[in-house]
């Protein structure tokens, strides 16, 4: 039994397959917070994941940093925030939404593709245009 | 602005135009179709009907219940099929299109080097990101590897943010049978 998630919350309704209401955002930094609603969470995870390929992306971009280090940098960090965030702070139960791996590969490809394609806009753009 | 930043922009521009348009072709020959939303309602209900019982269902049950099970499995089936079956109509139109499309950009960024690549793709990879340019410098960017890249990113991100994308439940349970509805993109 995971600790720290069990307050019994109104479910808050998102919006059709995806897009998340901003009540929702507010419980994502809450420790304590329910999820109800797996879809939901699996959306949460869907857009740090997201946010997190444009973050690094940039930041890559700028140093600049190259290679196939940039590659590998970007996958660790990716899994290993998201695997923090929904294991020691959330303390979710993995299991309840198919495993670590299932969690780990949500959203996964589309965040490497973004992450990539900002990573080149920055480095073109900053260190050949 | 250079040409090739000026061209980067255009690329990531041109994406999510043809993500747009694929979701607006789409929308128009199938999402809003009574039989569409009929089908995908169906579907998910029955997706999580069915996800619901295989979690609570034990190795001790009877026989009864796992060929219950096995027809709403079937059942299932049948109704991705059919929700693939209306897709269809919209992936041949978009399919159409955007081969016009693609062959249209292609020869305008025919051996155009578009970005500088931070890292130098696998060689197996190099057919796509350095194709028809000149010179052997693996970090030049061709069109179509970009291209590509920017519809992986911006075409889910799309379906998301306008809701259109099909809900896990019933990805899973189609997985079985023809896969994940294909991208509609296409490119030559």
């Amino acid at each position: 039994m995971s600790g720290g998630r069990r307050k019994e919350e109104p479910p808050q309704p998102q919006l059709a397959n995806g897009a998340l209401k901003v009540s929702v955002w507010s419980k994502v930094l809450r420790s304590d917070a329910a999820w109800e609603d797996k879809d939901e969470f699996l959306d949460v995870i869907y857009w740090f994941r997201q946010i997190i390929a444009v973050v690094v992306g940039v930041i890559w971009g700028v140093l600049p940093l190259r290679g196939f280090l940039g590659i590998a940098g970007f996958c660790l960090i990716n899994a290993g925030v998201l695997y923090l965030y929904f294991s020691s702070y959330l303390q979710i139960d993995e299991e309840e939404y198919g495993g670590t791996w299932e969690l780990t590969k949500e959203g996964f490809m589309t965040s490497f593709a973004l992450f990539m394609v900002i990573w080149i806009i920055f480095y073109t753009a900053i260190h050949y245009d | 602005m250079s040409t090739m930043f000026a061209d980067t922009l255009l690329i990531v521009f041109i994406s999510v135009c043809t993500a747009l348009l694929a979701e607006g072709i789409t929308w128009v020959l199938v999402y809003r179709t009574d039989k569409y939303k009929r089908l995908k309602a169906e579907v998910e209900k029955q997706s999580k009907k069915l996800e619901k019982k295989k979690e609570t269902i034990t190795e001790s049950a009877g026989r009864q219940q796992k060929k219950k099970i096995e027809r709403q499995e079937e059942k299932l089936k049948n109704n991705n099929r059919d929700l693939s079956m209306v897709r269809m109509k919209s992936m041949f139109a978009i399919g159409f299109c955007f081969t016009a499309l693609m062959g249209m950009f292609n020869s305008i960024f025919d051996g155009r080097v578009v970005a500088k690549l931070p890292f130098s793709p696998l060689s197996y990879i190099q057919g796509l990101s350095h194709r028809n340019l000149l010179g052997d410098d693996t970090t030049d960017c061709s069109f179509i590897f970009l291209y590509i890249l920017c519809t992986m990113s911006i075409r889910q991100n799309i379906q998301k943010i306008l809701g259109l994308a099909p809900s896990r439940a019933a990805t899973k349970q189609a997985g079985g049978f023809l896969g994940p509805p294909p991208p509609s993109g296409k490119f030559s």
